[in-house]
């Protein structure tokens, strides 16, 4: 019994900090914007891709092949996504800022469809799933006979700096004030001498690099990848800030673990809860919703009059 | 001539000359467009239809006349739109294809419509049309398959049963908004398209088949239908089925958008807290547009699945509740002439798109974000309601 609730519990804490990393992103987002980017699985879907096609294309020009250098095509594959995020914003989603909240939704699952379909078309055979290796392998130690994987450690060490150096980032560094500023109010900041336009970039960058470390070690984790997965991890995500309470980074944490954690205790006590384990996601969005109608941490919104 | 007559007051007679006239052109265009194919055809047809909105938005005078003759005769207007619609299958003949397509168009002219209650008229975001259009169609093809019940028996319960779901779903509604409410609809349609795909009772992933065809008067669904020794395919059967509950659908919308009801949405739409105060039920207003939502979505599913006799959960995920999504907004918002012209073009356009075969999700994804950039109020945006004698 110890021994599966330690190796579930790994499991737990895994999953959760990917969903968490991916929850963060679409609170960075709405915070700054008050979009929903629900694109934004997609845009972290793209990175195990570019990944994979910079390791192909490194191994036929230099001939070079090694763990080496897929640490360095997932690194070059992070800021490219980040890139892209920032292109996104300019081109397309910065336009519905000012358009009501569903027109943004709908432009934004219609842009989620491009990116998957763009994934399949430029990518060779991008409608199979594609074998995606394990970033680090191996067993880092043994607990009560459960080995955990450095892979675990990889994943839970790497959403720990993560959020720590988002903290430090937002805090403490000029840029992460103006970011907090313009999320308080977009309007006053401006007259503070913040160019809007910049902030945003450098939002949907960060929130796109984060949410490529969260696709990377998706697939990483799944061993697989697809053009489509990141309908999924869109939802999931976005399920995860949002119960957590959207713009609040404890709360997609929050919202991230507990996601992954209804997944994970579905998939163990319940007969056949693989299969139902999305129906049992869902119902608890609802239940918590219900209950906690800004979400967990979220503020509640007090409307003026 | 009829342009030159005042734009607010055209004379009956060329209003009616007009009304016609303007009809003819719409289902001609209509026709074109579903007998398109190639690309560069389909390129032209769109080009045309961009050019005539483009016009439309330069020029807000030629779409206050052509509305201004359209309410001038009301009973020309009414009388054409019947007659184009009970001879179109006459024109198309004997092509399943297009008649297949207007089908399925009216089926999510339908969807669309009973979204614009919410979406449109009270501004409540609802992912979950798509499982009320899913419920309908497995409660009646369940009853029909187990209890051997007619079409016309499952037709009412299926739509009760899809009514009782909006009203669950409605509940919360009454304390979530916006986002946090979009959320909530979306969570309930993936776990009703979850729950579809794994019970064994709803055939699972592989759905239900071999869904009995209707028939009405001894005269079978599946067989031809035989009007004054025209002989239609059988699929004209369902067409004029879905467009009876097209007029259903928007007699229900008209009537609903003069009622108490209507205005009570639009109040909501425009301020929640306002209306509270003007002592709109707002918590009950709010159920009740999820629960006429339900009740039309289940009209249509239920029509979908005697028609196409194979239902899987595969047409009923979130991303069908997306697209009935997208007619609204992009045909515009609480105009239901424009809704129906946007899940007409919504359904034909990605079909028509086949030309480009494998890459014609991706140029539906692009056509959709350009619409909503560049016209993002809508093909027709909502009017403002009109009182008084003539206006």
């Amino acid at each position: 019994m110890t021994e599966l609730f330690v190796q579930q519990s790994v499991n737990w804490i895994t999953l959760g900090s990917i969903y968490a990393l991916l929850a963060i992103g679409f609170s960075l987002i709405f915070g700054v914007l008050n979009v929903i980017h629900f694109s934004h699985g997609d845009v972290a879907m793209t990175a195990p891709f570019i990944a994979l096609a910079l390791v192909q294309a490194l191994a036929v020009a230099l001939g070079a092949s090694g763990p080496v250098w897929l640490v360095l095509a997932t690194i070059a594959a992070v800021i490219a996504v980040g890139l892209i995020g920032a292109v996104l914003d300019k081109v397309v989603i910065r336009r519905f800022r000012e358009a009501p909240a569903m027109m943004a939704l709908v432009a934004t699952v219609a842009l989620g469809i491009v990116i998957r379909e763009l994934i399949r078309h430029l990518y060779p055979q991008g409608s199979n799933p594609h074998a995606f290796p394990r970033l680090v392998s191996g067993v880092a130690f043994e607990i009560t006979g459960v080995s955990v994987s450095w892979f675990a450690l990889l994943v839970v060490g790497l959403t720990t700096l993560l959020v720590a150096l988002l903290f430090v980032f937002l805090r403490l560094t000029p840029l992460g004030l103006r970011i907090r500023a313009a999320s308080e109010d977009r309007v006053v900041a401006r007259m503070m001498g913040i160019r809007d336009g910049r902030v945003f970039r450098a939002t949907f960058f960060i929130a796109s690099a984060i949410g490529a470390i969260a696709g990377l070690l998706f697939a990483s984790y799944a061993g697989v990848t697809r053009f489509d997965f990141g309908v999924m991890a869109g939802l999931l995500g976005f399920s995860a800030a949002v119960i957590g309470g959207l713009g609040s980074m404890p709360g997609a944490i929050a919202g991230g673990l507990i996601i992954a954690g209804i997944e994970v205790l579905a998939q163990t006590f319940v007969p056949d809860g693989a299969s139902y384990r999305l129906v049992f996601v869902f119902i608890l969005v609802i239940v918590v919703l219900v209950f906690r109608p800004a979400g967990l941490l979220g503020r509640t919104i007090m409307e003026k009059v | 001539m009829g342009l030159s007559a005042s734009p607010a007051a055209p004379g009956a007679a060329a209003a009616a000359a007009f009304t016609i006239l303007s009809q003819l052109c719409g289902a001609a265009f209509l026709y074109v467009l579903l007998k398109a194919d190639g690309s560069w055809q389909v390129m032209g047809l769109l080009a045309l239809l961009g050019v005539g909105f483009f016009l439309l938005e330069r020029f807000p005078g030629i779409g206050e006349f052509i509305t201004a003759s359209l309410t001038r005769v009301p009973l020309v207007t009414a009388a054409t739109a019947a007659i184009i619609v009970l001879g179109f299958p006459f024109v198309v003949g004997s092509n399943t294809y297009i008649l297949h397509l207007l089908i399925v168009a009216q089926l999510y002219a339908v969807l669309a419509l009973a979204l614009n209650f919410q979406l449109g008229s009270a501004n409540i975001p609802n992912f979950a049309t798509g499982a009320s259009y899913g419920i309908g169609a497995y409660v009646s093809a369940l009853l029909a398959l187990n209890f051997g019940m007619s079409f016309w028996l499952t037709l009412p319960i299926a739509a009760l049963a899809a009514t009782l779901f909006g009203f669950i779903i409605g509940i919360p509604s009454m304390r979530t908004r916006d986002t946090y409410l979009a959320l909530v609809t979306i969570a309930f349609g993936v776990v009703v398209q979850q729950l579809l795909n794994n019970f064994d009772w709803t055939g699972g992933p592989n759905g239900l088949v071999g869904i009995p065809a209707p028939s009405l008067f001894g005269h079978s669904f599946a067989s031809p239908l035989q009007v004054f020794g025209w002989k239609l395919p059988s699929q004209a059967n369902f067409y004029y089925l879905a467009a009876a509950l097209v007029v259903v659908a928007v007699v229900t919308a008209q009537r609903l958008h003069g009622s108490r009801i209507g205005l009570a949405w639009n109040a909501l739409r425009a301020d929640e807290i306002a209306a509270k105060a003007q002592g709109i039920n707002v918590a009950w207003y709010k159920v009740l547009a999820f629960a006429v939502d339900a009740f039309l979505a289940a009209f249509a599913g239920t029509i979908y699945a005697f028609y196409v006799s194979y239902i899987s959960p595969d047409n009923f995920t979130f991303l069908v509740s997306v697209t009935i999504m997208t007619m609204v907004i992009v045909g515009g918002m609480d105009n239901i002439f424009g809704v129906i012209v946007g899940a007409f073009l919504l359904t034909i356009l990605p079909e028509k798109l086949r030309a480009f075969s494998d890459y014609r999700l991706l140029f539906f994804g692009v056509v959709v974000i350009g619409f909503l950039m560049i016209r993002p109020q809508g093909l027709f945006p909502q009017r403002l309601r009109q009182y008084g004698v003539h206006r």
